[in-house]
């Protein structure tokens, strides 16, 4: 829609209930190819439930989610993950007894479709993203350092050589200085070529390397507009970036 | 001393059939996510599916270990069916109490299809012993105890390289360790569940086996003591970890055939499980070095 892009993923009324309670209430959004969107707000704002309905993981009471033109609401999470949708969840989540050469294979099973050859490229890419990962290539995932995990989290992810990337907080926990390396990184993945949905409480980080933005707010969207934008906007500045 | 040495040999072999059994329990537990106390009655279909063999097609052992093990798989499918897939979301307890039942139903139904009476499993390994002189010390190895230790070598050896190097093997450790990043890795988790609880099953099914040629005998009621004693090994190597499982069950079929030794053969559950309780007073997280650390 946006300078005539090709739509990669539309969220159109996505509602979730937990229970009694309303985590997303008719949210929409869309992202384009090649963009970097990024989703902000506050805690239990509902931006790792939109991730999660994304994905399949959450249940949803209302609304369609289109991934590539094809309707994906009541797809299996496996499924969708085949069809090229990444998720590098919130926490990491990395498999912690599995060494980073098996979480990397966990990764690639992600798309049925890769040869041999090619998960063996993707690895040797991984590497020279993250060469820390390849010191540590027989060591146990949970042996790892919280940044290390999350740049193994990432490359697990980008095993499966996705079309989307949807990462939730990549920098939750880490030092400032891992911080920069992963947004430096995020950018890096977005000139490879891939779609990224960008979640994160960092939200001044966030905007500043976006494309556009969303800010979520007690499960509704209530802003949308291009990084920058939001980045100087005074109520984003008041409400997130403590300024 | 002689005595003693020949009961620590016992106990390795039994030890090894225990390992086994605490390996597939461990496999269930660890890609299911839920105890089972169905385990017992899995292994005792393994053993009458290889009973049936050789009654069948005489003393094939080979071909009643793939059946043990495919009677056994197919139990594991029903369990599935009916214990875990509805339950993955709902309280622990209702999966686990599931099992509970499925467990007495098949152990009854067993006693009307396959009889109540103890049968007779006899001369399945030609019953040979060779004896090793350690200076004076006589060592007595029946040929039994041999097979049945290389066959649990073999398997063990076989399971770990396919949980190491095929695709199919880190699926099933990765569904162990986290089943929502697994869903995220496009793994289709309840599929690789159903099959890694088979696996677990089958396993529990050539353990049955080695059991009944181990003691001779095979009945419908079997399944009770060594389900518990697969569950305590498992305990021991922290649930889920299977090398520590196998450690596990080596350990209490060592200490059992140590207590009998100086004690009675009836006593041997009370050492089995009085050994479980002190170690899990010392250490309770089992044998397992750290927390968390899985399969």
């Amino acid at each position: 829609m946006v300078d005539g892009k090709k739509t990669v993923l539309e969220i159109e009324d996505l509602s979730v209930h937990y229970g009694y309670i309303s985590a997303l209430d008719h949210v929409s959004l869309h992202v384009e190819q090649g963009e970097i969107i990024t989703l902000i707000g506050s805690n239990g704002a509902g931006k790792t439930t939109t991730l999660m309905a994304v994905s399949g993981l959450a249940a949803k009471t209302n609304g369609t989610i289109r991934f590539k033109g094809q309707d994906i609401t009541k797809t299996a999470p496996d499924k969708i993950v085949k069809m090229g949708l990444c998720h590098v969840p919130e926490g990491r989540k990395i498999f912690p007894a599995l060494s980073v050469y098996e979480n990397l294979i966990a990764g690639s099973l992600g798309n049925p479709a890769l040869k041999k050859e090619r998960i063996q490229e993707l690895i040797e890419e991984q590497f020279n993203l993250f060469p820390r990962l390849k010191e540590r290539i027989g060591q146990a995932g949970g042996s790892l350092s919280g940044g290390e995990q999350q740049m193994l989290a990432i490359s697990r992810g980008l095993m499966m050589d996705p079309d989307i990337v949807m990462l939730d907080e990549p920098s939750l926990g880490l030092a400032p200085i891992i911080v920069e390396d992963i947004f430096e990184l995020i950018m890096k993945i977005r000139d490879m070529g891939k779609t990224i949905l960008l979640i994160e409480q960092n939200a001044s980080m966030a905007l500043s390397i976006a494309d556009r933005g969303y800010v979520l707010e007690n499960g509704r969207i209530i802003m949308e507009g291009k990084g920058k934008e939001l980045l100087v906007n005074p109520k984003v500045k008041a409400a997130y970036l403590g300024a | 001393m002689e005595y003693f040495l020949n009961q620590l040999v016992n106990g390795l072999c039994q030890g090894a059939i225990y390992a086994l059994m605490a390996i597939g329990y461990s496999v269930i537990v660890g890609v299911v996510g839920m105890v089972t106390f169905t385990y017992g009655e899995i292994m005792m279909i393994g053993a009458f599916s290889a009973y049936y063999i050789f009654q069948a097609f005489g003393n094939n052992l080979p071909l009643a270990i793939l059946a043990a093990f495919t009677g056994s798989f197919v139990i594991g499918i029903i369990v599935y069916k009916l214990c875990y897939e509805k339950f993955f979301n709902a309280p622990r307890h209702i999966s686990l109490l599931c099992t509970i039942g499925i467990s007495m139903l098949i152990k009854n139904l067993a006693q009307i299809v396959f009889g109540p009476e103890t049968k007779p499993v006899l001369d399945i390994i030609e019953n040979r012993t060779f004896t090793i002189m350690l200076g004076s010390v006589r060592l007595d190895i029946k040929l039994l105890q041999i097979v049945v230790i290389l066959l649990v070598i073999v398997l063990a050896g076989t399971l770990t390289l396919f949980f190491n190097k095929t695709k199919w093997g880190i699926a099933l450790r990765a569904v162990s360790q986290n089943k929502d990043a697994a869903y995220l890795m496009g793994i289709n988790v309840k599929r690789t569940a159903l099959i890694g609880n088979c696996i677990g099953s089958g396993l529990g099914g050539v353990a049955g086996i080695l059991l009944s040629i181990y003691y001779y005998s095979v009945s419908a009621t079997m399944g009770g003591a060594y389900s518990m004693k697969a569950f305590a090994a498992s305990v021991l190597g922290g649930l889920v970890d299977i090398r520590f499982s196998a450690l596990g069950g080596l350990c209490i079929g060592i200490i059992e055939n140590l207590g009998i030794a100086v004690s009675a053969a009836t006593f041997r559950d009370v050492f089995a499980f009085g050994f479980l309780i002190l170690v899990l007073l010392i250490r309770p997280q089992g044998f397992v070095s750290k927390k968390g650390v899985r399969v």
